[in-house]
């Protein structure tokens, strides 16, 4: 029988395990009496082991076994889920990690794992580095070893499961239906705009129900590509784990919001940057335990990342109890990079002030670590961020913590934008990136200095003129309304004065190529219905 | 060949696919495949498959526990253990409880041919 055909599906299914199998060590490791964790992770290994065995690739087989058996000791009570013994189940889950990989790249050459193997089988308590819980501490309970009679245990079923309800669809064939849907919703505005054109062709009815099913469709192709934030999430508990160990802090970490849907584009392009508050908030938010004792802290520190939807954006925020950011000193750290001049750093708001951490080269760890601190993640953090028309808010206050806010759109390439007309040229900007838009009259219009401002709600907004931050000449008509769109850039609300707003419409987003994409501000192009091309801006970028 | 209608429940996807391919090639209608004792006895519901591969160790459920129930919605569907390595002191349980035979993971075709001729397939 030939078994390189299942190579795929052993694949994808052994990383569902090993995913899943880390999860749960690092819930034991919170809650070692959680006897049905112990028992989900037995059957990890032992599923593992028999595809293993059965694709004949012995290596695998033989180390899942050796864990198998390491558990079933757990298990029996023979031994605690003891902090050592969870060192070495993960150093075997890492190892085999590392032989799926080999696998997937169809290299024959597996990692050894014949010491770990060793390790595994003669694994003693006793000889293993002391650890603060005690094997076999109270946390085992008596006569745990009947737990093969135990009934079925509910609270632990696997997300990687499938069912016949599913099929498995390659990616690629899901961004063909996003172009596709999106090549169709062009279609329909060019449609519509003819339709227009030619009276009495009773196409309108025709036309509506077009939309509709387009809209319905666009839902479903957009459904198909969501991915729980669980997806990326479910491997931060142990990477926060690894940090903390490594530094000696103690850390709680908790994840709000884990079944809340995203576009899988939005969620690949989210995991690093995620990955690099996180190692921010250990390394530098976080204290060490004797000074968080000494601040008056008791306990360990908490790090959270919450997930919420709203409208149509889904919020994530990463918040941490550590040491927080000082506005002031953050402000003196750039005058002394040279990044801002006195002035310049003394009229920043608290806002922009935290912003600066964003700033490329800008780094206010005292020692740079091999964890994080170069000065280049937070940088990369706003550039992903913005780059998916979403918008990051850091806060923060000193002693107490600091809190990050990632607004992103939940889908990328299909969007409702506001359309304004600015020269020969069409901008597009996401409306979800629109406080507002105004007319103003000339009078409403004051200057200061080389600035313009206007009032709204009571407050001095500055405005400045598109036409001259896109390069466009501009015709003032003396007498006319100024139309102006309002976005908030930064933490700051701008006005940008445009020729023309066209109003509102759905626009399908493609990304622009060489040497355009290479334009500051600029995120993607559109085509609408009567054959514009549009410019997708970045107001954050513009400014 | 056989025109028998089989049950494969098995968490592992790639388990359930091994083995259905080996059954098809034999001539076997795979009729349904579960991954969990729930669904197990959901898909009983609306089948009566003649033969069914039954994994002793399911997210949900044990499956002693499990064979005990579908003994009892099919006492004529025919049950094959499907085990592991060590797991002789269940498969000898499931053996007494009704099981007809059993086959060591993994799967080879030798070994399911040898299991279907036990049932007189």
């Amino acid at each position: 029988m030939d078994m390189s055909q299942y190579r795929d599906l052993f694949v994808s299914e052994s990383k569902g395990h090993i995913q899943v199998f880390n999860e749960l060590i690092v819930r034991l490791e919170d809650n070692a009496a959680d006897a049905a964790a112990v028992d989900e992770l037995f059957r990890h290994a032992h599923s593992l082991k028999g595809m293993a065995a059965t694709m004949q690739y012995q290596a695998v087989a033989d180390l899942a076994h050796c864990m198998e058996d390491l558990l079933s000791r757990v298990r029996s009570g023979e031994l605690g889920f003891t902090p050592a013994v969870a060192d070495i189940l993960l150093e075997g889950s890492d190892v085999l990690a590392a032989m799926v990989a080999v696998i997937e790249a169809a290299d024959s050459r597996l990692p050894d794992a014949a010491d770990l193997v060793k390790r595994l089988a003669g694994f003693n308590p006793a000889e293993s580095a002391p650890s603060p819980q005690p094997a076999g501490g109270p946390d085992t309970e008596p006569g745990s070893g009947d737990r093969e009679q135990a009934g079925p245990t509910t609270d632990h079923k696997p997300h990687h499961t499938d069912s016949f309800r599913s099929v498995r669809v390659k990616t690629e064939t899901l961004d063909r239906l996003v172009n596709i849907t999106g090549e169709l919703i062009t279609t329909r505005y060019r449609l519509a705009d003819r339709a227009l054109r030619c009276e009495g062709a009773q196409l309108e009815e025709p036309l509506n129900r077009l939309s509709m099913l387009l809209r319905e469709l666009r839902d479903e192709v957009f459904q198909a590509r969501m991915l729980p934030f669980s997806f990326v999430a479910d491997r931060f508990p142990r990477l926060v784990r690894d940090l903390s160990r490594k530094q000696g802090k103690e850390i709680l970490f908790q994840v709000e919001g884990k079944e809340i849907e995203l576009d899988r584009g939005t969620l690949e392009e989210i995991s690093e940057p995620l990955v690099h508050i996180l190692r921010n908030a250990v390394d530098h938010g976080m204290e060490m335990p004797e000074e968080r004792l000494a601040a008056g802290k008791s306990g360990p520190g908490t790090i959270r990342i919450a997930v919420s939807r709203d409208k149509d954006c889904v919020n994530i925020v990463v918040s941490d109890d550590g040491r927080g950011m000082d506005p002031l000193r953050l402000a003196a750290r750039a005058v002394e990079k040279g990044l801002l001049s006195r002035e310049q750093a003394s009229a920043l708001t608290r806002h922009e002030a935290f912003m600066l951490i964003c700033a490329p080269g800008f780094s206010t760890a005292e020692t740079v670590s091999d964890i994080s601190g170069r000065g280049v993640g937070m940088d990369a953090v706003r550039t992903a961020v913005h780059g998916l028309g979403g918008g990051l808010v850091i806060e923060s206050e000193a002693g107490r913590g600091s809190r990050f806010l990632l607004r992103l759109p939940i889908s990328v390439s299909i969007i409702h934008a506001l359309l304004v007309e600015c020269g020969p040229l069409t901008v597009a900007f996401p409306v979800n990136a629109v406080k507002r838009t105004i007319e103003l009259r000339d009078g409403d219009i004051f200057g200061e200095r080389e600035q313009a401002f206007f009032s709204l709600d009571d407050r001095q907004v500055p405005l400045r003129s598109l036409n001259r931050l896109l390069g466009q000449s501009s015709v003032p008509d003396p007498g006319a309304l100024t139309p102006a769109v309002i976005i908030e850039a930064g933490g700051v609300v701008t006005g940008l004065a445009a020729d023309r707003l066209l109003g509102q419409r759905e626009i399908f987003v493609k990304p622009l190529g060489i040497p355009l994409c290479r334009i500051k501000g600029v995120t993607g192009g559109a085509i609408t219905g009567d054959g514009r091309i549009v410019y997708v801006m970045d107001a954050s970028a513009l400014l | 060949m056989s025109n028998a209608t089989v049950m494969i429940v098995d968490d592992a996807l790639f388990m359930r696919n091994i083995l259905g391919a080996i059954l098809r090639e034999k001539g076997y209608t795979v009729v349904a495949e579960a991954a969990s004792g729930i669904e197990t006895m959901k898909k009983l519901h609306d089948c009566t498959p003649d033969i069914i591969f039954l994994d002793i160790i399911l997210p949900d459920a044990n499956g002693i526990e499990l064979l005990d129930s579908i003994r009892k919605v099919k006492p004529q569907a025919k049950v094959i253990l499907c085990s592991a390595i060590g797991q002789e002191a269940i498969v000898r349980k499931g053996l007494d409880l009704g099981a007809r035979f059993y086959v060591q993971k993994p799967f080879s075709p030798e070994k399911i041919a040898e299991a279907l001729e036990s049932l007189g397939e």
